[in-house]
């Protein structure tokens, strides 16, 4: 009988949730409650993320460092060398070459791209949306594969493709029973594939110090798994080397 | 609030309990990672029915096409993607709101170049965010949308003209005007039901001023006419309030499809192509005052022929006097209509073009068989290599390795091409099999000689693939017997009891024992024979139009048993279901026992079942009498009783359906907006959306020894959902554990890999996706997995760890791909990397475990590997690939280790002589210097090593002699290293904390 009151309870405590969460914005407030709350993340200065990376069978231990202030070094070790996919210094990002493994600044444009979304990272977009001035939309509560989601456009600041703006939007779909998303489909924006969805899936998400995060992140093209991202540990404001972040001069 | 956060999971887990035992499973949600793939072909692509530019940016261009929805290039028309696959993929019209033309796109669904098999819409969509989202802005019933204009100075303002049903009558027809961006409309102009607005076009000067053609049509299932009393071209002066028929110099009489433009230089000037009743009145008139008079100025054939399916004119944004026609070939005037020559060689059947809004020698053609472009003025023309937009009616499969597809195209022949190919299957993997429009292809059981027809089985060709022999083998008149009504899409059949036995339908069943070299009636008329359904010569109205597509009372599907060869199905398109059980001697006309099928309704597809001799499937399509409703049927008893298997779940009218081998209440249903699938016999239809877009599948085959579901699409070329297995397993059982696991076959390590990809020159091609030759571990999860680890290994039977994979979390069907292979070795660290090093090596055959680990629960899968037995390998050579691979996997991590401690005590000693020493054995076992490309240094012990272990590793044959030798060089060699190594170690006397062998390799 008892059982039966909690699960009863429970139960309303469900509806009355999701009846009333019916604008993004309260979704997107729902959301960060859950994972750990505004005032939890705003004390985050620093993520360290160590995980793997597999790609056609391969597996690619990493190391991500992500600042508060948008900076950050994805390391991958590849046979004990240190091989750096992809950096932000704040202003400029850059990465290794594979043939020379020296650091090459990417075109101004990558640039000023990344800089626009570079304080993404911790935890994601919508951490301080507003501010940023993106803007969210629920267009719709459907299923994702099965589960019913929150289906909510994220437009983000225009992207620069060869010179040109270009408005730079994210569909994320937000389970309706736990308010987190565990799909994000996006346009790709430029290069040979522009125009075609890419899509990620996140899942496993886990506590770390009274902050939750999705450890497993796959990325899908065309319906084929490309990337999948396995986060094996996660560390906040630990003391980071601030010289990491700097393009290496040789 | 983390408190709420976690009794809303409790609750979630209590609900999905009691789901999965209290109600009928939801298909749809547990389709999960059943994923389709696409494989074109994209080198003869498919029919275009509208170009859209974008006002301001040149490198924007859509094409909305007649069965594969609108797709956008970003880059002039090098390459597109779609943007619309959720929705209806016959598309009459894209447009760009010419005031905010990065975000505001509409399209008009529903083809209007109105040929005997054109698809239908289902409305107007909105995006306002460049085509990432769509809105329905309703029209649901309009069937065709010939034009969408917004005005140029007010968003708001938006203009539709609908031309309307094809095959009945319709209010919802005309033109239709909002003025608040879409949400409410008005319908400004409207004739009639049997009249829709054909074309519409707004002065570039004035959006008040617009001119809307009018048109008279009906098509039916026998029979299409063009014009009457009410087509007329109108114009309004006051934004749609009043309309005034503008005909001055226009000829008397009936008009029928009418095409008009205005030049956006001068909108004084209008160009308009007439179907008149007289042959001399037809063709290009011009207007110089704005519609008032008009002059006629050219009727040739070009102009002319067939306005039903070419009444495009477009007129060069920059000079009032080049004009393009679409048409058989194309036509443009640079003198002001006055005279024509044809546009540069390209696929025939022009319906639409564009020209580039900056330089107009750039155009864009969309024909029948894709877009071109052209860089001078029309005269040479350029494929796009990338729309797989092929438009089959019928595809079939062998039993080759890997299996065939053949199928026939519209207006593009027929073809046929492997399921999977090295690096793709791409363009040149497709071949030719057949010309004129293709239908029906199958291959000879047994032979390598397959069938193919074209329309109305004018040719049917017996081809030799092995000898490169063609041979029509149609049948023929015979004495005795009435005139051959075959049609357009004649259908044929072969035996799975006779290998040489060859099927054709007329309105009687042709049947061949010697593969069409002789031919015997074995039916009196099956059809109807009804003879006001057999006037073809009198079809097309205004402009006759005898092509022999709307040849009707004829034979359209026929089927012999695979239990009993006796045992004949065969289904006519007029509605007659006609079945014998004594080899053709004796027929029984079934349709009187099926019930709720309206008379005469199309016999599209009967399915004999593999399950019983008495069973079957029919399919019927009432579309072309205006009925869009589905209706497939079933009977267990040779017809005497048949019953409605479609729910109101299917949303549309359908055409195949194919039943599981396996599975008896597994069928696949293929609908005008695409695939259903029950795993209750039909009490519950699922679309399948993943990966598949709702395009027209026209027929559907099951692969028996893949279990590959290959759908041949109108629109989207052939799609694939490879290993439907998971789906005869579905059931309340399955559903109420935590984790099923999936039966699989044997996983077979294909060694065949023997391709060198598709080279340089397939850039900008579209290539169709492989199946995955990986071994699948294949489970049912009934509910998503989103909190808390879980992980899947790979182990051997004694609970060793073989390999770590990215476990799928979905809810419903999961895919896992494991490619045989343990993880890489470590290798030494260098200063540059070791290549060879990256390759893991495979497994060998045996039993394997699956094991999940989700949360506190741990389930766990043994599955089988074996080698590929093509390959000629025996055990002997298996084991000892397997040895010498694994010998230098393990040389390499040793080496690896060596170099991890040499590097430390390098670190660590003081005798700057020992530290020399290590230094230049260092540099013998690795490489220090240079880089990756053409700076690298000369390649040490490492990368000798590495080398020949990923050489042997990677090679589907046993080590050859060189390689052994080699190897016993790099043993020699390494030997030595370790010899000399120790010694130093002695020497340097270091105090280390080292990791040991095992934790270094595992890190």
């Amino acid at each position: 009988m008892k059982t039966l009151q909690v699960f009863c309870i429970a139960f309303l405590v469900c509806i009355t949730t999701i009846t009333n969460a019916q604008t993004a914005d309260e979704i997107i407030t729902t959301y960060i409650e859950n994972i750990g709350g505004q005032e939890a993340w705003s004390k985050i200065n620093s993520m360290q993320v160590t995980g793997v990376g597999k790609q056609q069978g391969v597996d690619y231990p990493f190391v991500a460092t992500f600042m508060k202030d948008g900076r950050t070094v994805i390391d991958v070790d590849l046979q004990g060398t240190s091989f750096i996919v992809e950096a932000f210094d704040g202003e400029n990002s850059w990465s290794m070459n594979f043939q020379t493994q020296k650091a090459e600044a990417a075109d101004s444009e990558s640039s000023a791209n990344y800089k626009n979304e570079a304080k993404d990272n911790i935890p994601d977009a919508f951490f301080n949306y507003k501010q940023k001035g993106y803007k969210v939309e629920l267009l719709a509560t459907e299923e994702w594969e099965g589960t019913e989601c929150f289906k909510i456009k994220l437009t983000k600041k225009p992207v620069l493709v060869d010179g040109k703006e270009e408005e730079n939007v994210d569909i994320y779909y937000f389970d309706t029973e736990n308010y987190v998303p565990i799909a994000v489909e996006s346009i790709v924006t430029s290069g040979a594939a522009k125009g075609a969805t890419a899509t990620i899936l996140l899942s496993d998400y886990q506590e770390v110090d009274g902050l939750y995060i999705a450890f497993s992140q796959i990325n899908k093209f065309n319906g084929q798994i490309g990337l999948e991202m396995t986060y094996k540990k996660i560390e906040f404001n630990t003391e980071i080397d601030e010289s990491i972040f700097k393009m290496p001069k040789d | 609030m983390k408190k709420l956060f976690f009794s809303m999971l409790v609750c979630a887990g209590v609900l999905s309990t009691i789901n999965a035992q209290d109600k009928p499973i939801e298909l749809q949600k547990y389709f999960g990672d059943l994923t389709a793939r696409h494989i074109g072909p994209a080198l003869m692509s498919g029919r275009i029915i509208d170009m859209e530019s974008h006002p301001t940016n040149a490198r924007i261009v859509y094409a909305g096409t007649a069965g594969g929805g609108v797709w956008k290039s970003n880059d002039a028309g090098t390459t597109f993607n779609p943007i619309f696959d959720d929705y209806c993929q016959s598309i009459g019209a894209v447009e760009v709101d010419p005031n905010n033309p990065d975000n505001v796109i509409y399209v008009g669904t529903g083809e209007t170049w109105t040929r005997n098999s054109v698809s239908i819409g289902d409305g107007l969509y909105k995006s306002n965010d460049g085509g990432t989202t769509w809105n329905k802005l309703g029209f649901e019933k309009s069937e065709r949308i010939a034009n969408i204009i917004v005005n140029p100075k007010n968003s708001n303002e938006v203009y539709v003209a609908i031309l309307g049903a094809l095959w009945s009558d319709s209010e919802e027809r005309g033109v239709y005007k909002t003025t608040d961006g879409g949400q409410t409309w008005n319908k400004v102009l409207y004739v009639d039901q049997t009249t829709g607005c054909a074309d519409l076009a707004m002065d570039p000067n004035d959006p008040n001023t617009l001119y809307a053609s009018m048109w008279e049509f009906r098509r039916t299932g026998w029979s299409f006419n063009s014009g009457g009393d009410k087509s007329a071209l109108y114009k309004s002066t006051d934004g749609g309030a009043t309309w005034n028929k503008i005909h001055n110099g226009f000829p008397e009489g009936k008009l029928g499809r009418l095409a008009i433009a205005v030049a956006p230089s001068d909108s004084n000037i209008l160009y308009t192509v007439i179907e008149a009743e007289e042959d001399t009145k037809k063709g290009l008139y011009r207007s110089d005052d704005a519609g008032a008079n008009w002059k006629q100025l050219n009727n040739d054939f070009g102009i002319t022929v067939r306005p039903f399916y070419f009444s495009r004119i477009v007129v060069d944004p920059r000079n009032p006097d080049v004009v393009v026609k679409g048409g058989l070939s194309g036509s443009i005037s640079r003198d002001g209509g006055k005279t024509f020559r044809n546009l540069g060689n390209m696929h025939s059947d022009i319906h639409d073009i564009i020209f580039d809004i900056n330089d107009s020698d750039r155009m864009y053609v969309g024909t029948d068989g894709g877009v071109y472009r052209s860089w001078n003025g029309g005269t040479t023309m350029e494929i796009v290599e990338n729309l797989p937009l092929s438009q089959f009616y019928h595809i079939s499969v062998d039993d080759a390795e890997p299996y065939n597809v053949y199928g026939g195209l519209q207006d593009n022949g027929s073809w046929y091409g492997p399921s999977s190919s090295g690096g793709g299957i791409s363009a040149r993997d497709w071949n030719s099999i057949g010309g004129g429009d293709g239908f029906r292809v199958l291959k000879h059981p047994t032979k390598n000689i397959i069938y193919s027809e074209m329309q109305g089985a004018e040719n049917v060709w017996r081809f030799d693939a092995e000898n490169k022999l063609v041979k029509t083998i149609q049948p023929l008149p015979q004495k005795g017997y009435a005139k051959l009504r075959f049609n357009w899409n004649a259908p044929m059949a072969v035996s799975a009891h006779q290998p040489d036995r060859f099927y054709m339908g007329s309105q009687f069943l042709h049947k061949s024992e010697d593969m069409g070299d002789t031919w015997k009636i074995i039916s009196p008329d099956l059809t109807t024979n009804d003879p006001a359904k057999q006037q073809q010569e009198d079809s097309g109205g205004l402009s006759m139009d005898n092509s022999g597509a709307e040849n009707h009372t004829t034979i359209f599907t026929i089927a012999e048993s695979t239990l009993d060869e006796n045992i004949i199905w065969v289904g006519t398109d007029d509605g007659n279901v006609q079945v014998t059980k004594d080899g053709g001697k004796t027929w029984t006309n079934t349709t009187p026992n099926i019930p709720g099928l309206p008379a005469n309704t199309w016999c599209y597809h009967i399915e004999a079942s593999v399950h019983g001799k008495g069973t079957a499937y029919a399919v019927f399509d009432g579309h072309t009498s205006g009925d869009m409703k589905a209706y497939a049927y079933k009977t267990t008893d040779y017809g005497q009783t048949w019953t409605n298997i479609i729910t109101d779940d299917v949303e549309i009218f359908a055409r195949n359906i194919q039943e599981d081998y396996v599975n008896p209440d597994l069928l696949f249903l293929g609908t005008e907006f695409g695939l259903y699938i029950t795993i209750d016999g039909g009490k519950q239809w699922a679309k399948f959306t993943n990966n598949m877009p709702a395009t027209a599948v026209h027929f559907i085959d099951l692969q028996k020894r893949t279990n590959d579901l290959v759908m041949g699409t109108h629109g989207r070329g052939v799609i694939i959902i490879d290993d439907i297995s998971p789906l005869r397993q579905i059931n309340k059982d399955a559903m109420a554990k935590k984790l099923h696991f999936f039966e699989s076959k044997v996983a077979e390590m294909n060694d065949n890999s023997g391709s060198f990809g598709n080279g340089f020159g397939a850039e900008t091609q579209f290539v169709g996706r492989n199946p995955s030759t990986a071994a699948q571990i294949k489970y049912l999860l009934p509910k998503r997995h989103t909190f808390g680890k879980m992980t899947l290994e790979i182990q051997d039977m004694d609970g060793n760890k073989i390999a770590s994979l990215g476990p799928g979390k979905s809810k419903g069907i999961n895919i896992v791909n494991w490619g045989y292979r343990m993880k890489q070795p470590k290798v030494a660290k260098g200063k540059t990397f070791s290549f060879g090093g990256f390759t893991a090596p495979r497994v060998p055959a045996g039993s394997y475990k699956a094991v999940i680990k989700k949360g506190r629960d741990t389930f766990e899968h043994t599955f089988k590997v074996a080698y590929d037995k093509s390959s000629g390998l025996s055990d002997a050579d298996r084991k000892l690939k397997h040895n010498t691979t694994m010998k230098m996997y393990d040389m390499t991590q040793e080496l690896a280790y060596m170099v991890y401690e040499l590097d430390a005590i390098i670190e660590a000693t003081t005798k700057k002589k020992t530290k020399e020493a290590l230094n230049s054995l260092k540099e013998t076992l690795v490489i220090t210097t240079g880089d990756n490309y053409v700076g690298s240094a000369e390649p040490q012990l490492r990368e000798k090593m590495a080398d020949l272990y990923a050489k042997i590793a990677g090679s589907y044959d046993k080590p050859s002699n060189a390689e052994l030798e080699s190897l016993s060089i790099i043993e020699e060699r390494f030997e030595k290293a370790k010899v000399d190594f120790a010694k130093l170690k002695k020497k340097a006397k270091a105090t280390l904390e080292l990791k040991s062998f095992e934790a270094f390799v595992n890190e």
